[in-house]
């Protein structure tokens, strides 16, 4: 194949993951030749940025790995990776010291000149590092400048739309990508590929992460064949600000907030989460909080807003405004006052805990592919600590950098395979057909029936009956989605970008709502309607899948294995 | 049906493949809530209920990723920041990208010549020294208090479109960049202490204190106060500004993606703004140079500096003839110097170029025209009768007669350009 480019290293997505392995990697060996490719800008797209309380890490010689681990183990519920849980722990000593000394970011300092932690629910201790309560400006600022420094190259607002395999279907060769600018493919071969585009599951109607986000790594790897896992867990995060009719309903006020002390209220006035969690109340891990949240809106006790309210007033105008500028600004544009009143927020859809099946080493189950940050599964389990998030993609970003360095080191693979003929024109192809269908559906009509879809029958709570109609919506929707037409020409055209990114929603909303239908429990973020309790003597299992010929997931439940914790050990651990 | 919530928005279209300036469409649209609504719900909403072709650009909605930058009501502002009731209720909406950039489409810039620009002022940390424990810094060290929120700019170019310096000159690096050079030097940890202040204050004389970027930052930054800063420390520390070196990071190969399948010997740029591979390394010398050496190097290179970068979408502007001069002005068997002066319109985005170009004249018919841009880093050369070569009096890098190169790192031969003679007029043709 004539590949644009032929590259040693193809990273895709410009988050935390995406440029700390560039960074790590080019360190490693400056003479890599490495080729980053973003949907947005320079640095400005992916979930990282957004990331607003902070990062978890232990500094402080009052804590250790060891209660890390188990805080993350507890809020996973069992069912993480546990070799990916403790090398996130361990190594997040280092990565957050190494964001000072080499990238330059500055965190927070308490009155002695040392980094300072600030609490967040689900942990013993309190260990997440911040910079206000706008962290994320600072890392992939800060990131994104040793990018340049390193002059290593950028493709803008070009996003990768499919892996390319060799003819064997085991091997990824690079990836297609698609110039918005333009409106062109092109085409790129690498002897490694690193797949962290971030998740981000805007296929709810309701979604934190930016509405840029269409989990379009997943989506490839799930589609290219890569063994998936724990796609039913999704968490929602409690505290969405509802705006009405606007793109910004969805959007966080941050967990700082509830670890601070900030109370929630349904409609009645009632301080429910006593009820749900009488010992640690409002600082429960988040999906214990949305689902509390959920079950008063569902019982009727919502607020008229149509969610419940946060209170952070009675921590003291001045104390909210000196800690949490950034969120009171954001209330403040929709003319809610957090420092002296309440707030009606709902549970938004936030992360995937699931993704690709990697190893310690980031390597994913085909040949040549790398898999880091929110694309990749294990790490969290079931649920994820807030400040695990950012934690793992700057972990694991800079593992990945250092492995496929060390990977490339190896001359023989340092060739690039080739790509299977035609592959690159049949998806070409099938992807230009939008362009030239008359009166099929509108992308737009579809990323919201999809979003409504997936809210009210894969949403915070499921049932068995909500599944499986679903899963059949879902096939019924991808069909629509095939069909879709768009209007207008090539450079530039939102219309075609928003059916990129539905091809890539409805993909995830069908390994999703298939998953959740093998886990007849209630386990972390997935909560079962009719089957409310966790069953220890049963969930403890991952459900790992590919894609089948029919487009439809092959499933395979694995235990989990117990190796650095015991069940026992993770159950009496009090947060 | 027109109720009392409809709004009059009139936003500005650009089609790249029709070109020419551009014009406003109006829409009408019915804004029930305007404390709710903000400028991104407007256009998303004119996307999907009445022109699915309207192109804005955004990502994360929430005043974090400085991607929806924009000139709304005649105010640089980002979308999603903006609500309808910020502006005055009985006014149409007006909405048109930022100014001093490009235009991509529509509302959406090429954001090139901004990271450009931001990358002169060297805006990345470099470690004093290389330690594994972080500084042990206080809260209220002066040092971070002067800092405050300044390092919280999102580079959304808000700044750079507001500000009236920026455009006239080429040199000038504006305030974002700016910005970051100060939080920088502010910064006990970063080495590069004497290169960033010498780089910074050169553009800080372009400043003319209007303040417009620290009134427009949505970040509630203020670039004036930043280069007033940087001002006053060059004062104290005099003996720091002087010449200096390229950082490494610069001329080190300045990598642009290589192609892979193109031809392995591809021609060199037949046009000034396709040298986009090695502007930043050019442009790093030239700060180091004409802040520091002097009027007559200024004036020897200064022409360079008008062939400032631009971003990588303009390699398909279409090109113009420009006037060289008149035919008696080339003598047959000389070798002649002139500078190009032209504008180049695309949208919103006007320029006034100045390019140097060398025009050899071997007969009545027979003229070359070659870029008088060194292919090493972007100097002008100049033709040297006595050792009949073009010489470049940066590093030393010479071409004969054909533009081929004779000695010196330049990569490859000066670019040859189009001419043509039209009633006694040579005219050459340049993007």
């Amino acid at each position: 194949m004539n590949a644009d480019y032929k590259v040693d290293l193809l990273v895709l997505g410009m988050g935390a993951a995406a440029e700390l392995a560039a960074i790590y990697a080019h360190d490693a060996d400056p003479d890599l030749n490495i080729l980053i490719a973003t949907k947005a800008l320079k640095g400005k797209g992916g979930c990282s940025r957004m990331v607003q309380g902070g990062f978890n890490v232990v500094l402080d010689p009052g804590d250790s790995h060891e209660k890390h681990l188990m805080d993350t183990l507890k809020g996973g519920q069992y069912i993480n990776d546990q070799d990916l849980a403790l090398q996130l722990v361990v190594e997040a000593t280092p990565t957050v010291k190494e964001l000072e000394t080499i990238c330059g970011c500055f965190f927070d300092r308490r009155p002695d000149g040392r980094i300072h932690q600030k609490p967040f629910a689900g942990q013993c201790f309190d260990r997440t590092v911040h910079k206000g309560d706008l962290t994320g400006i600072e890392i992939i600022s800060r990131t994104t400048e040793q990018i340049f420094k390193r002059r290593i190259p950028v493709l803008e607002e070009t996003r990768a739309v499919e892996l390319l395999l060799d003819k064997e279907g085991t091997t990824v060769t690079g990836a297609l990508l698609y110039n918005m600018r333009t409106g062109t493919f092109v085409t790129v071969e690498a002897a490694a590929t690193l797949v962290a585009t971030g998740g981000g599951p805007t296929q709810y109607r309701f979604h934190a992460p930016g509405p840029e986000k269409s989990a379009d790594g997943i989506a490839m790897l799930y589609r290219a064949g890569a063994v998936m896992r724990d796609m039913e867990m999704i968490q929602f995060h409690p505290t969405g600000l509802i705006i009405p009719g606007s793109v910004v309903a969805g959007a966080l006020l941050e967990e700082g907030l509830r670890g601070a002390g900030a109370h929630l209220y349904n409609g009645e006035g009632e301080r429910y989460m006593l009820r749900y969690a009488p010992d640690v109340a409002e600082r429960a891990t988040r999906d214990v909080v949305s689902r509390s949240s959920y079950l008063e809106m569902m019982a009727g006790r919502g607020c008229p807003e149509g969610g419940v309210r946060i209170d952070a007033a009675h921590m003291g105008a001045e104390f909210v405004l000196k800690n949490f500028p950034g969120m009171a600004e954001r209330c403040a544009q929709f003319k809610y006052d957090l420092a002296r009143g309440m707030v009606p927020v709902s549970p938004s859809a936030h992360f995937f805990m699931g993704g690709a099946a990697i190893d310690v080493n980031c390597r994913a189950s085909l040949d040549k592919l790398f898999v880091a940050g929110e694309d990749a599964g294990g790490v969290h389990g079931a649920n994820r600590l807030g400040g695990n998030g950012i934690g793992e993609s700057c972990v694991y970003g800079r593992l990945a950098g250092k492995s496929v360095a060390a990977y490339l080191a190896k001359p023989e693979n340092r060739r690039i395979k080739d790509t299977a003929p035609n592959m690159v024109e049949d998806v070409i192809a099938r992807l230009n057909e939008p362009f030239t269908r008359k009166g099929g559906t509108s992308p737009f009509i579809n990323r919201r029936d999809i979003q409504e879809t997936n809210w009210v029958k894969v949403g915070v709570v499921r049932k068995q009956e909500s599944l499986e109609e679903a899963v059949n919506d879902f096939v019924s929707l991808r069909g629509e989605v095939e069909r879709a037409s768009v209007e207008g020409k090539r450079p530039y055209n939102m219309m075609f970008n928003t059916h990129l990114d539905t091809l890539n929603m409805i993909d995830v909303s069908i390994m999703a709502s298939v998953s959740a239908l093998q886990r007849q429990e209630t386990r972390g973020a997935h909560t079962r309607e009719d089957f409310p309790n966790q069953r220890d003597d049963y969930g403890l299992f991952n459900t790992f899948m590919r894609r089948g010929d029919d487009g439809m997931p092959v499933l395979e439940k694995k235990d989990v294995v117990f190796k650095h914790k015991s069940l026992e050990a993770c159950q009496k651990h009090k947060k | 049906m027109e109720s009392q919530s409809t709004r009059t928005v009139r936003i500005f279209r650009y089609d790249p493949e029709k070109g020419g300036e551009g014009a406003f469409q109006t829409y009408k649209l019915d804004i029930p809530d305007p404390n709710t609504t903000t400028i991104l719900d407007v256009l998303l909403r004119i996307q999907k209920e009445q022109d699915s072709t309207l192109a804005f650009r955004f990502a994360c909605r929430v005043n974090m990723c400085g991607s929806c930058g924009m000139v709304i009501n005649g105010r640089e502002g980002l979308a999603c920041k903006t609500n309808v009731c910020d502006l005055p209720a009985g006014q149409d909406i007006t909405l048109r990208p930022l100014n001093h950039f490009p235009v991509v489409k529509d509302l959406v810039v090429d954001m090139g010549p901004f990271f450009a620009k931001y990358e002169d002022a060297l805006p990345f940390f470099e470690p004093l020294e290389k330690r594994t424990e972080p500084y042990i810094i206080k809260p209220d060290d002066p040092n971070r208090v002067d800092i405050g929120m300044a390092t919280d700019c999102i580079a959304c170019g808000c700044c750079v479109s507001s500000c009236t310096m920026v455009d006239n000159h080429d040199s000038y690096c504006g305030p974002a960049a700016l910005n970051r050079a100060f939080t920088l030097l502010a910064d006990t940890r970063d080495a590069l202490f004497e290169a960033r202040l010498t780089r910074a204050l050169d553009s800080c004389y372009n400043c003319r204190t209007e303040f417009n970027c620290t009134e427009v930052c949505p970040k509630s930054i203020s670039g004036t106060r930043a280069i007033k800063y940087i001002q006053r420390l060059a004062l104290k520390n005099l003996k720091s500004v002087r010449p200096l070196p390229p950082h490494p990071a610069e001329t080190a190969a300045a990598h642009a993606p290589e192609k892979a399948a193109a031809a392995p010997e591809t021609p060199p740029p037949a046009h000034p703004c396709a040298c986009g591979g090695v502007d930043a390394s050019r442009r790093s010398f030239l700060k180091s140079a004409t802040g520091i050496v002097g009027a007559g190097v200024v004036i020897s290179l200064g022409a360079v500096l008008g062939t400032a970068a631009v971003g990588p979408t303009l390699n398909d502007l279409p090109s113009q003839w420009v006037d060289a001069g008149k035919d008696k002005d080339f003598p047959v068997g000389k070798i002649v110097s002139v500078t190009l002066r032209y504008s180049r319109t695309q949208a919103f985005h006007k320029e006034n170029k100045q390019f140097p170009v060398l025009v050899r004249r071997d007969s009545e018919k027979d003229f070359i025209c070659f870029s008088s841009i060194c292919t090493h880093l972007g100097c002008a050369v100049t033709w040297d009768e006595l050792s009949n070569r073009f010489r470049c009096a940066c590093h030393g890098g010479a071409f004969d007669r054909d533009g081929k190169v004779i000695a010196g790192p330049p990569p490859s031969p000066l670019p040859r350009l189009p001419w043509k003679l039209e009633n006694g007029i040579l005219k050459v043709e340049v993007v």
